[in-house]
Parts: structure tokens; C-alpha cells; sequence
């Protein structure tokens, strides 16, 4: 993959605003690791999901709040894994086990690992790729379930774990509006881990209900600022 | 003999809520916990936290899924009060690794006698084991409230001597708050300080898993909210805000270049006070009153220098620790060839880097920046995938001098084109951060999407007064 900072410098983009989500994800290959925000339904990329359903590739793993089988209509990650796409899901809370539907069958059968991470662990772990950090030290629990022999060092009075920098090849992310740059604004919980998998995503791609041109949001209110986000796409809610 | 009846949820969400003090963030986990946002009452200002994002809501006056674009930790759609902010969730990971959530709210499946727990999510998700937030919760420094059923429908002990589920917390939980009971989890086992109504010592016993001690005043559960007036954050003067700052303090101070973002009413207060022996984490140890950058002719900037001028700085942490200009040396740069005062120098990224782990719990980190140079001297450095990195340790302060653009009376901020720098940073790095602003403000005024620094991190506001000139 050339240098993802760069833009694409694609013939349908135009500049970082792309026609459509399939346009958007088109260089996406097999084994790619996907960053995928989204909190109980808010702030979940439906149309690059979708878009990522249709595109076909496999191998991925996915990095996310969790996959949970709903309703048909509604495009989850589950969809993604119920396409055999996925070959492992790091998640907090992967999915619930009793309605796991596709999600716990390519579990069970071995077909997908599932690696269960702490969210404030792993919204760090993201922060730091992000910041261009190498990893950072983060309070170790007593008995800690999620230490699986890392590193502990003692600071001041206890002790700390060293969790290392995390970065993906893709970030797919929803947000309420954008400008042609890639600034961001979120509405309510649609925020969630939007922000953070923005800066930890090689090539980080935008959803959006509407997009205007730079100086069409106010600077002091942006949240994610567009040097963070490679791609834009326009799909209503 | 008829076995009394359990409390109902509600009530149970009730007794939750005595613990909860006004002023402070209060996280709520998924399940049973969702249900102490809807005891709340206007003006009682606790701001509940949820996972998704939202500091300070209350449940949703609106029926589910009508619009609500704000939701708690299970998924349910849920109001901003007044005065309640949007976060991300990395947003939220600082805001609890750094202590500033006070209380957590939790429902185990199960408790131990030592206050280990295994989060309802895990049991839910045999194999997987998914305790989701709760882990970062309970692990985090807030006290920790457990929320549960006593027993299972089958009978069983939720409450017992180990823990048989995978344990997501050893010894996180401080007080169970059951729907026939309130255990408090002490040094020497479980304390039963509180019975249902109806229920007797011996009937809680008779369904507990765990040996229990009688607390010497076991009394029945109230429900009735305790009333309690928020903390008054509001000063009448920058010197009644520092009032207490002592001697030898480690204070941060925002700044970068002039007059834009820097406390000059509270540097002045502090000239007044007149502690010394301070160590100052600050971008510049005062350039702007040799530099000028906008000060009218014949007037001279009010920053760092006129803390130094006054000998209350013993030592400097900064970026720009003396003059870019050496025919103007700033008084700190005077003081330091004169062996007065001590300096750390740190690159600005790094500095920032430093200030923000203090404030989110994390102790260390390594960072490229320096690598090879004079400031990575006698500093541990590693190689990562071919790259050099230094380690880096986290900075906090006992005391935060900061500049806003408006802030609410809780202590919700929002900052002015390049007087964000620092101050947004440093704002949570502190025991006691005081801000100055330009404006005060109802709750409410501001936009919580465009909160800069929730109140939870603002312990006081002065009101910079009109007329005051950040140059003398």
C-alpha cells in the first residue's frame, strides 16, 4: 500500500470526497485489520459495512465495540461475520452469548477468534498509535485476567502494564457532518469511539449525513480535525 | 412463616442513590446500574457518566427511540441535564483511569468475601467472558458500589466466599447493595450494616454464601434521597480562589506566546499570595513580557516573570524556558545564570504528552521525539520495530492556573481560537484547577457537543474582571 496519509489521488474522488461507500473501500485487500466505530447502535458506519458486505474480501480482522445480530435491516458488524469475512474480532464486549447468532457459530466452530479487550485498554492502545507513540503504561488490576504476560514495571506506589500502540489499516467511522477536508462533528453518543479510531486508522474513512465546503463548520466545534480523515463519503442516516 | 418480600428494583436504585454526592461524576455500568440515572432530580447535579459517551444525563422524558441521540451504557436513550457534556470514548477511558468518576456503579453476577466480582456480562458469555466497562471501572480508582440480586432464581448465592465465575476484579468492590441487603466489603469480611424492611439479620444470612459480621448499629434500609448542596465553585476574586496554595506546591500554568490562553488575573493573584518554592510545568517560563507579542508600547505583558521577579519559582518545567531573543533575556533566564532557580527542559509535545498522561491515569510512555538528543540524556530509550524511543513519565501538579474563553457554573468550559493550547490539557492534571474566564454562565448556555473541558475537571471559576489588562 503506497503511503496512506497521502490522498488517493483517485479519478472518481474528488479530492477526500468520494461518490459512494464501494468507491471509498475499493482498495481494501485480503487480511486488511478495520477499525469500526459505533456504540449500541450510535455512530456505527452502516453504509461502509455494507459496502464492505458487497465488496466481498475476507481475512479481516475487526477491531470494535462488539457484533450483536439485531434485526435484518439494521447493518451490523455481524453481517460482515455472518459473510465469512472475518477471521477474528478484538471486541469488549464481543457479543452476547444466547443471541449470538452467526457471530457465536464462527466462534464456536474455530472459523473466527475472538479476543476479549477492556475499552478503556483498547481506546489507549489506539490513542497511542495515533500520537505516534510506541505503547504506554497503564494501571495493572490485581489478578489481572487481560495481562497474558506483558510487561509490568512499578511507577510511584503500584504498578503498571505496558500495553503497546495499536494501529489499523482502516478506520471506518460515522459522523453527523464533515467538510470537504475531513473535519468532523459527531451528535450525542454517535461520537463514541469515532475520534480515537480516526487518528488510529492508516486510511480512515468518514460517513457522513452532509457535507459542506471548508468553513462550513465552526473551527472551535470540530471535533475530529480533518488531517485524521483520508475519506469522506455522503450516506443519509 | 412467610418470607418477607425482596425490594423491587426501584428501590434498590434508590438506595444506590444515598451514596451519591452532588458535583462529582458517578459511572454507570450496564444493567441494574442504568436505573440510578432515573432517581435524579433537578438541581441535584450528579453527573452521571455512561459509556456511550454522555457526562451528565438523567433518564430520557421522551419514549425509547423516540430522537434521543444520547445513550447510557445498556443502549437506552437517555437527556442531557443542563450543564451535562458529550465525550468520546477515549474521553471517558481518561476520564475514569484519572480518578475523576468518584463512584462507580456496577451489577455483578457475583461478589466474593474480599470484594472480588465477575461482571454480569461475563457470566452472560460462558467461554468468552466479556466484562466489557465494568473491568475499567472497577479497576479504576472510584469506589465501587455493586448493585445485584442476593440470590440467583434459583436460589443460589450471588454473595460468596470465592468467587466461582472467571473473577474480572480482585477485591474492586466496597459496598453490595442487594435487594434484601447492604453489605459493606471491610478488611476482616462482608458487614451487614443494612436489612430490607421485614427481613431480620438471620434471614440474610440464611442466603448468603459468606460468613457475615453484624455491623454494631444493623439498622432497615431508608430510600429517601439524601439532600446535599452542590460545591459552589464560583470565586469572588482570583485571590479567594488561591487562598490555599501552599508553599513548595507543584503548579501548572498555561501559556503560549502572549496574551492569548494565559491566566494573567490569576498570575497577578498569585504575585499577591506570595508563596514561594513553586515548581512551575509551564510551555514558557515567561517570554511574553520581553517579547511584547501585542503588548502596547511602554507596557509591559504580565506572565510567568513577574512569579520569578518575586523569587516564588525554584525550578521551571518547560518548552521555552528563556528568551528566543539573547539581547532580551527573560527574567527567568537572569535568575537561572544567577543559580537561582533550577530547569527541566522538555520538547512541546512531549511536555503536553507528559501533562495529558497525568491526568489519564497512564504513568509512562515511549516516545520518539528527543531520541539521540541531549534531552534523552540518562533517560531509558527503547527500539521499537527499528525506531528509537524514550521513556517518558507522567507530570500532574497540585495546582492548575488556566485560561477560558466561557465557563458554566459547573465548571464546563469552552476556549477561544489559539487560549486553548494548553489549558485544555492541563485543565485534568490537577488536585485543584482554577480557571479564569472571560464569561460565567448557567448551566445549560453551552453547547455540550462543543465542551472543550467538562466541569468535573474545573474545581474553581473566577470571573476575570472587565477592565482588567493582561499588561501593567
Amino acid at each position: 500500500m503506497s503511503d496512506p496519509r497521502e490522498n488517493s489521488g483517485s479519478t472518481v474522488a474528488k479530492g477526500k470526497v468520494y461518490p459512494s461507500p464501494e468507491a471509498a473501500l475499493a482498495d481494501i485487500t485480503q487480511g486488511a485489520t478495520v477499525l469500526i466505530g459505533g456504540f449500541a447502535g450510535r455512530g456505527r458506519p452502516e453504509g461502509l459495512l455494507r459496502a464492505l458486505v458487497s465488496n466481498g474480501v475476507d481475512g479481516l480482522t475487526c477491531i470494535c465495540q462488539g457484533a450483536w445480530p439485531q434485526s435484518p435491516e439494521i447493518m451490523d458488524v455481524a453481517e460482515l461475520i455472518a459473510n465469512g469475512q472475518v477471521r477474528k474480532l478484538i471486541a469488549p464486549l464481543g457479543f452476547y452469548s444466547g443471541s449470538g447468532g452467526p457471530v457465536a457459530a464462527f466462534w464456536q466452530s474455530g472459523e473466527m477468534d475472538v479476543e476479549t479487550v477492556p475499552p478503556g485498554v483498547l481506546a489507549e492502545r489506539l490513542r497511542a498509535g495515533g500520537a505516534g507513540l510506541a505503547g504506554v503504561f497503564l494501571p495493572a488490576a490485581p489478578s489481572d485476567r487481560f495481562l497474558g504476560g506483558k510487561e509490568v514495571r512499578r511507577f510511584g506506589d503500584r504498578d503498571f502494564v505496558f500495553e503497546s500502540a495499536l494501529r489499523a489499516d482502516f478506520a471506518l467511522l460515522r459522523a453527523e457532518e464533515a467538510d470537504t477536508l475531513g473535519n468532523l462533528i459527531y451528535r450525542g453518543s454517535q461520537r463514541n469511539w469515532n475520534p480515537v479510531m480516526a487518528m488510529a486508522g492508516r486510511v480512515s474513512i468518514a460517513e457522513v449525513s452532509l457535507v459542506h465546503e471548508p468553513g462550513g463548520i465552526d473551527p472551535e466545534a470540530v471535533i475530529t480535525p480533518g488531517i485524521f480523515v483520508n475519506r469522506v463519503v455522503l450516506q443519509a442516516d | 412463616m412467610t418470607t418477607p418480600s425482596r425490594l423491587d428494583n426501584q428501590q434498590m436504585a434508590q438506595r444506590v442513590f444515598q451514596e451519591l454526592r452532588p458535583g462529582s461524576a458517578v459511572a454507570l455500568g450496564s444493567g441494574l446500574p442504568g436505573l440510578v440515572a432515573g432517581q435524579a432530580r433537578p438541581g441535584s447535579q450528579i453527573l452521571f457518566l455512561s459509556e456511550g459517551g454522555g457526562l451528565g444525563y438523567q433518564a430520557s422524558a421522551a419514549t425509547a427511540g423516540q430522537g434521543q441521540t444520547v445513550v447510557d451504557s445498556g443502549g437506552q436513550g437517555v437527556d442531557l441535564i443542563p450543564g451535562g457534556s458529550m465525550l468520546s470514548t477515549i474521553d471517558v477511558a481518561a476520564l475514569v483511569r484519572g480518578g475523576y468518576a468518584g463512584v462507580v456503579v456496577l451489577q455483578p453476577a457475583q461478589v466474593s468475601a474480599q470484594g472480588d466480582f465477575s461482571h454480569w456480562t461475563t457470566a452472560a458469555t460462558p467461554g468468552l467472558f466479556s466484562p466489557g466497562w465494568a473491568w475499567d471501572l472497577a479497576n479504576g480508582p472510584g469506589r465501587v458500589i455493586a448493585i445485584m440480586g442476593h440470590t440467583r432464581a434459583d436460589g443460589s448465592a450471588n454473595i460468596v466466599s470465592q468467587c466461582t465465575l472467571p473473577v474480572d476484579g480482585a477485591g474492586c468492590v466496597d459496598i453490595i447493595i442487594t435487594d434484601v441487603a447492604v453489605l459493606r466489603v471491610g478488611e476482616e469480611g462482608l458487614v451487614l450494616e443494612e436489612v430490607a424492611p421485614g427481613w431480620q439479620a438471620g434471614d440474610v444470612t440464611a442466603i448468603t454464601g459468606a460468613p457475615l459480621i453484624l455491623a454494631s448499629n444493623l439498622r432497615e434500609m431508608s430510600f429517601e434521597p439524601v439532600v446535599a448542596e452542590p460545591p459552589n465553585k464560583v470565586y469572588s476574586s482570583g485571590l479567594a480562589a488561591i487562598h490555599d496554595l501552599p508553599q513548595g506546591a507543584t503548579i501548572m500554568i498555561d501559556g503560549f506566546a502572549g496574551l492569548g490562553g494565559m491566566p494573567n488575573y490569576l498570575m497577578v493573584a498569585l504575585r499577591d499570595h506570595g508563596v514561594g518554592g513553586l515548581t512551575l510545568i509551564s510551555n514558557t517560563a515567561g517570554v511574553a513580557r520581553v517579547i511584547g507579542f501585542g503588548t502596547p508600547p511602554g507596557r509591559l505583558a504580565i506572565d510567568h516573570s513577574i512569579l520569578v521577579d518575586n523569587h516564588q519559582i525554584k525550578k521551571a518545567v518547560a518548552s521555552f524556558p528563556v528568551s528566543p531573543s539573547p539581547s532580551r533575556p527573560s527574567s527567568f533566564e537572569l535568575a537561572l545564570q544567577r543559580g537561582e532557580v533550577e530547569v527541566e527542559v522538555v520538547p512541546q509535545g512531549t511536555l503536553a504528552e507528559r501533562i495529558r498522561a497525568g491526568a489519564a491515569g497512564v504513568a509512562a510512555f515511549y516516545t520518539p521525539t528527543a531520541a539521540g538528543t541531549q534531552l534523552a540524556d540518562g533517560k531509558e530509550t527503547r527500539v521499537f520495530d527499528g525506531k528509537e524511543y524514550v521513556l517518558e513519565e507522567a507530570l500532574r501538579a497540585d495546582f492548575c492556573l488556566i485560561r477560558g474563553y466561557k465557563a458554566d457554573t459547573l465548571g464546563n468550559v469552552v476556549y477561544k481560537g489559539t487560549s486553548r493550547n494548553f489549558n485544555s490539557v492541563m485543565a485534568p492534571a490537577a488536585r485543584i484547577t482554577i480557571i479564569e474566564v472571560d464569561q460565567v454562565v448557567e448551566p445549560g448556555e453551552l453547547d455540550p457537543e462543543e465542551i472543550v473541558t467538562p466541569g468535573v475537571y474545573i474545581d474553581r471559576i473566577v470571573l476575570r474582571p472587565p477592565d482588567f489588562l493582561g499588561y501593567e
